[in-house]
């Protein structure tokens, strides 16, 4: 499965912290063949109304067990978002667009380091940002500096074994790798006075 | 009662429990909840690197497969780059994380199976997966679309009494692996004194004694009642039977190649369709493409046999040469032993892995 993503991040009017995350992502022609196959209770080779509202049912609920795919930080601290009200499935022209939109649990204040990567940790999904434009702060302050990091693969494999040293040290295997490797908007903010 | 009742009975149980209880949330199977997901692999933990890696080529390969099927949409000549780079897939494919080569290979381990015979087993394996995907998705098409069957149920059924006969089969192959041993453990008089009593083969073949001897065929019990029609010959009926002695080691380095055992490993791998498999036909047959569909997941699994091959030949190789370097005494013995019963209790521990990973998923 592969999806080009979008994700915008909104900011308050007074441009001091994040108030969503909103998530675009277009399947590819081949994965969205393969999702019509599996939706289509009518055999009309579309999905309708009802189809569409399953299909968001059914990723309402897979998708809650990987945050929907995020990766938020703030200076390497998990930020804790709200799970979306709704995911909207729409079909056009052949390919399944799902959309959705969280907010912080908690003011999300746009300060420090911040780390938002979108990421399906099982790699089910291969969710792809095809320029680095495709992450956007709609009015970023001055202050702060965007950075779109992409993982290297044979970086990765290279940090494996760094991960392996480290993992024997502090004797975690839980470590996270999805914070490592996925394709992250880094935003660096000066503290504003 | 014979070992194929025995068989069908656990296996009705089994469908019966897996669908009352289960069929209900099977929806989340992937992590979209649509479509089905290959290898469960953990991302985190000591080899999350290998598998980004891993991953980030079979994305790659995905990529190219699906342009070489939109570009066969357009001209069908381009058939040969789809089938050629399916082929590369199953290659390729087959040396990620997976669950059938290490099967066969434990299996091969567990066994003493020629290296031609695993070669075919092989090819067997990854032809009857071909065929599962391409009747599933034939299916699919002709019967379920339209009913309220979703192709992931489908899909993860399959994976389910997949995993469940991986189980089943792994604690078989260990149950014959240890009885025998543990025969000798206690004593002369047979711990199963009604699998040892007359334990034939029913098939068509002369080894009975051969069988009988290593409790290979405990478990048929009572046999015997439908297979009175053989004749035995003076020596064939096994007189051995139900004494402890330890296995000889030429009867083990002997041929005894069970078809009815192999079949089982082959049909236990081969009834799950790869996830790659069933994407390349969705899209095909949607589009009406399909001889070219077929012919790429056939050239799939022309790719995937040989790697399962060539890993399961690695992995007799070793074994043989661990068993070489011991030489021929107790300590040749021993390793053979280890080697047999710790493949067996692997496939059974990997079938149980899996199959609670798909259930709780």
């Amino acid at each position: 499965m592969l999806a080009d993503a979008r994700l915008d991040v909104n900011l308050s009017a007074d441009k001091q912290t994040i108030v969503s995350l909103r998530h675009i992502w277009r399947f590819d022609e081949v994965s969205s063949s393969m999702m019509l196959v599996d939706l289509d209770q009518n055999g009309d080779l579309t999905l309708d109304e009802a189809e569409l509202t399953e299909a968001s049912k059914i990723m309402m609920e897979s998708l809650a067990e990987f945050n929907y795919f995020q990766i938020v930080t703030a200076d390497g601290k998990d930020v804790v978002m709200n799970p979306p009200s709704e995911i909207k499935a729409v079909w056009e022209d052949n390919l399944l667009y799902v959309m959705l939109e969280t907010t912080p649990k908690e003011p999300f204040r746009l300060a420090g380091k911040i780390d938002l990567g979108v990421y399906d940790p099982t790699f089910y999904v291969a969710i792809d940002f095809a320029e680095d434009d495709k992450m956007v702060v709609a009015g970023l302050p001055d202050t702060c500096a965007r950075q779109v990091i992409r993982p290297d693969a044979d970086e990765a494999l290279a940090q494996n074994q760094a991960t392996l040293d480290q993992a024997f040290k502090d004797d975690s295997p839980n470590t996270d790798m999805s914070k490592i490797f996925a394709t992250k908007l880094e935003l660096t903010c000066q503290a504003s006075g | 009662m014979s070992k194929t009742f025995v068989r069908v009975v656990f296996a009705v149980l089994l469908i019966t429990y897996v669908v009352t209880h289960f069929i209900a949330r099977a929806h989340a199977q992937s992590s979209l909840g649509i479509g089905t997901n290959d290898a469960i692999v953990p991302s985190a933990g000591y080899f999350g690197g290998l598998m980004q890696w891993i991953n980030a080529h079979q994305q790659a390969f995905y990529r190219s497969l699906t342009g070489a099927l939109k570009a066969m949409r357009e001209d069908g000549s381009k058939l040969w780059l789809l089938v050629g780079l399916s082929f590369a897939y199953g290659i390729f494919h087959a040396a990620g994380p997976g669950h059938g080569k290490a099967v066969i290979s434990t299996y091969m381990l567990a066994n003493e199976v020629a290296l031609r015979r695993g070669v075919m087993l092989s090819f067997v394996s990854a032809f009857l997966q071909a065929l599962t995907a391409i009747f599933l998705m034939g299916l699919v098409f002709l019967v379920l679309r339209g009913t309220s069957i979703r192709m992931t149920d489908a899909a993860w059924f399959l994976e389910i009494v997949s995993y469940a006969a991986i189980t089943a089969f792994g604690f078989w192959l260990l149950w014959t692996k240890l009885s025998p041993r543990l025969r000798g453990v206690f004593g002369s008089a047979p711990a199963h004194s009604l699998s040892a009593a007359h334990a034939h083969h029913h098939g068509a073949h002369g080894h009975a004694r051969h069988e009988a001897a290593h409790g290979h065929d405990h478990g048929h019990a009572h046999s015997h009642v439908h297979s009175h029609d053989h004749a035995h010959g003076p020596g064939e009926v096994c007189e051995t039977c139900g004494h402890s002695h330890a296995p000889d080691p030429a009867l083990l380095s002997g041929d005894r190649f069970d078809w009815r055992t192999a079949w089982s490993a082959v049909a236990a791998v081969g009834i799950r369709p790869c996830s790659g498999a069933l994407i390349v036909l969705t899209f095909a047959f949607l589009n009406g493409l399909w001889v070219g569909g077929i012919l790429s997941v056939l050239a799939m699994a022309v790719g995937t046999a040989i790697t399962v091959s060539l890993l399961a030949t690695l992995a007799v190789t070793a074994k043989n040469w661990a068993v070489a370097m011991a030489g021929d005494g107790r300590t040749g013995n021993t390793i053979h032993a280890a080697i047999e019963i710790g493949g067996a209790a692997m496939v059974a521990v990997l079938g149980l892995l899996l199959l609670t990973a798909s259930l709780t998923a």
